[in-house]
């Protein structure tokens, strides 16, 4: 028996010499060319640009869309914030001029933003304080105008 | 390998002369592959044909970890063992070839005459396809043993164990003929 070298270099340097046809050549690349053409179009069908995808291409836009934001919400909170704040100090300037104020829809919607149900319990409690014990004779109608006791 | 780095790299962005380089480059190796396994080359004329067309759906996403003929060899096996399946399914037996008995001084040179008679082909035909598609990929198409089991999905020890099985039974295919 032949030393296994041998058999390994008999199969190894007879290796099968064959050619493909014209035909199979053609209908191969036909058919090949046209699959890839087929996945180009489907590719860039799906490749629409959208704005996360262009996000997401380089650092340098996702610390600028990053900034962006930032800055977009900070404007935003100055813009609906801020305002805000400073008609609050009026109406409250206006209920320290006016104690029978403090219970109108307006002073306690506003203590109701500020601290919630709490807010309310603080407002009725200051209002409690400022117009003091009422009398039943009082009608809410006097009490919310404005009576003075 | 730098060459095929490059094709594939033109290849991914749409060249399409890049891809009509691959076939060229690979396509006789690929079906004597084929045939080698098959036996057949019609069928292995449809499994190339088939390899190539799915390699051109690749465009764009094709991402080549080792050689370029590698890769192209090991789908044309396992395109060619699912043909051989359906195959063996219709015919319910393997392959059997005639080998003609030659006359000479040893296995060696007896072998050399029936692969110059063209019936090389054969006597690889009465290997079990496992061992004979590994021969072939490792001597042929020049696939280490890692490549082959990480390929077909096989464990090195069961991909050497076939090559050596494989190599003892032509061995004694050829020893067998030599003394009739």
């Amino acid at each position: 028996m032949r030393p296994k070298e041998n058999i390994e270099e008999f199969v190894k340097v007879r290796k099968p010499d064959v050619t493909t046809s014209r035909k199979m050549d053609k209908r191969t690349l036909e058919d090949s060319l046209a699959a890839m053409e087929q996945t180009i179009q489907a590719k860039s069908a799906d490749h629409k640009p959208s704005t996360a995808r262009i996000i997401t291409l380089s650092r340098m836009i996702k610390f600028t869309a990053a900034a962006a934001v930032i800055i977009a919400g900070i404007s935003f909170f100055i813009a609906h914030q801020g305002p805000g704040e400073q008609d609050d100090t009026i109406i409250v300037a206006e209920v320290t001029e006016s104690p029978a104020e403090i219970m109108t829809m307006k002073s306690l919607t506003i203590a109701y933003r500020r601290g919630g149900i709490e807010g309310i319990e603080n407002q009725c409690e200051k209002a409690l304080k400022i117009l003091g014990p009422q009398p039943v004779s009082l009608s809410l109608e006097d009490l919310f105008n404005g009576s003075k006791s | 390998m730098i060459e095929d780095n490059i094709l594939v790299w033109k290849f991914n962005r749409g060249s399409k002369d890049a891809l009509r380089q691959i076939y060229e480059k690979f396509k006789d190796d690929l079906l004597g592959l084929a045939i080698t396994l098959l036996r057949d080359r019609s069928l292995a004329e449809d499994v190339v044909h088939d390899v190539f067309v799915s390699f051109g759906g690749t465009v764009g996403s094709f991402h080549l970890s080792g050689s370029l003929k590698g890769y192209l060899s090991t789908c044309v096996a396992n395109s060619a063992r699912d043909r051989n399946r359906l195959r063996s399914a219709w015919l319910a037996g393997p392959d059997v070839v005639e080998t003609a008995c030659y006359d000479s001084d040893g296995p060696i040179e007896n072998a050399i005459g029936i692969e110059k008679s063209g019936e090389l082909q054969d006597l690889l035909a009465r290997l079990p396809y496992e061992q004979r598609e590994i021969i072939v990929l490792h001597l042929h198409h020049d696939m280490r043993f890692r490549e082959i089991a990480r390929a077909l999905g096989i464990s090195i020890n069961t991909v050497q164990s076939r090559y050596r099985y494989g190599l003892d039974k032509l061995r004694s295919i050829i020893n067998s003929m030599v003394t009739k």
